[in-house]
């Protein structure tokens, strides 16, 4: 049991491209509760890349059921998944998205609305799960601290887009 | 350190945005929060910028004389201590969509809803767009409920006003995702 320290932007680790797990030691076990306790220390955040805590293995954890929004739809409870992968994208949604790795910004962020995602769980299992809603759009957001990519690498649209487009 | 607010509008045209964080750059000045777009066919900036030794807005003043020259109008004023910063703003964010056939006191009317509750507009946009003959205008708000209040609250009270204005409304909640 860790809770670790989120890293926040400028840390070099946010932007560093993660390397799959291929050695399952305790220390994997060890990472995903550290990701579960630091989620959960940051007033029950819905996800945590292993990055985030200065980890550069492909490892997030992902849990919306806690979250206001994510009660309300269908979602799988938390989510600890080891080399994750999205093998399909379905549907376009905008949202605002914020991180706690980039504190005081929020960006408008277009991303799949369904996804299947395929991963390994904390057994070592493989697992293969769709996800839509809030679910979607927070696995899309952490698999994305796993290849250094951070909202604002996402931002598709200003406050005032609806205007420009003619 | 001092902060000022930069307000810039001229006719749009290449090379605005280069003159003037120019000229900000020789005089050594930073630019923290701004917000640049065209209005009409206007370029407007405006920022808030500091400088680590300026106490008054004579140099600054001096250094934008060549701008307004070139036809952009340049309005400065310097901030009492404590102005940049940003309120710590807690709350539900809803957008409000406004829009319908043009007329007068559209803004006011929707504005007064709010500011009468007390909700605070954190980001306006308006257009006139459509048809010469059939303008049609259209709002964008961005407003923080206060605490208590909810999306269902707003939409009720747009609801009355939609019918008295003859106008379309929708109100939806932007609460960003923290991820």
């Amino acid at each position: 049991m860790a809770v670790k320290e989120v890293l926040l932007y400028p840390h070099p680790a946010l932007k560093e491209i993660c390397n799959p797990v291929t050695c399952w030691d305790d220390s994997v076990q060890q990472l995903l509760q550290d990701l579960v306790d630091t989620m959960i220390d940051a007033g029950h955040s819905v996800g945590v890349a292993a990055p985030q805590i200065n980890d550069m293995r492909r490892a997030v954890v992902v849990d919306v059921s806690k979250s206001k929004l994510g009660k309300k739809q269908e979602n799988h409870g938390l989510l600890q998944m080891v080399n994750p992968q999205i093998i399909e994208r379905d549907g376009q949604t905008l949202v605002r998205e914020g991180c706690m790795s980039v504190p005081d910004y929020t960006g408008n962020v277009m991303r799949a609305e369904r996804i299947v995602v395929q991963f390994q769980d904390e057994n070592q299992q493989l697992q293969v799960i769709s996800a839509e809603g809030f679910e979607a759009i927070a696995i899309q957001h952490e698999l994305d601290h796993l290849d250094g990519y951070l909202f604002l690498d996402r931002v598709s649209s200003l406050k005032t887009d609806l205007f420009r487009r003619k | 350190m001092r902060h000022f607010a930069l307000t810039i509008i001229g006719r749009d045209r290449a090379g605005i945005v280069s003159e003037v964080t120019g000229i900000l750059y020789q005089l050594g000045c930073n630019i923290a929060d701004s917000s640049c777009s065209i209005l009409g066919g206007q370029f407007s900036m405006i920022l808030i910028i500091s400088h680590p030794e300026m106490q008054n807005q004579t140099t600054l003043s001096e250094a934008f004389a060549v701008l307004e020259q070139s036809g952009l109008s340049v309005f400065l004023r310097t901030l009492k201590p404590g102005g940049e910063e940003r309120p710590d703003l807690q709350g539900e964010i809803c957008m409000i969509s406004v829009y319908g056939a043009d007329k007068p006191g559209i803004v006011y009317r929707v504005a007064r809803e709010l500011g009468d509750r007390q909700i605070n507009i954190t980001d306006l946009n308006t257009k006139l767009i459509g048809e010469k003959e059939a303008p049609v205008y259209v709002m964008m708000i961005e407003a923080i409920l206060t605490a208590g209040m909810t999306v269902e609250d707003v939409e009720q009270w747009m609801t009355a006003l939609k019918n008295e204005m003859n106008v379309d409304i929708s109100v939806r909640s932007i609460t960003p995702l923290e991820l």
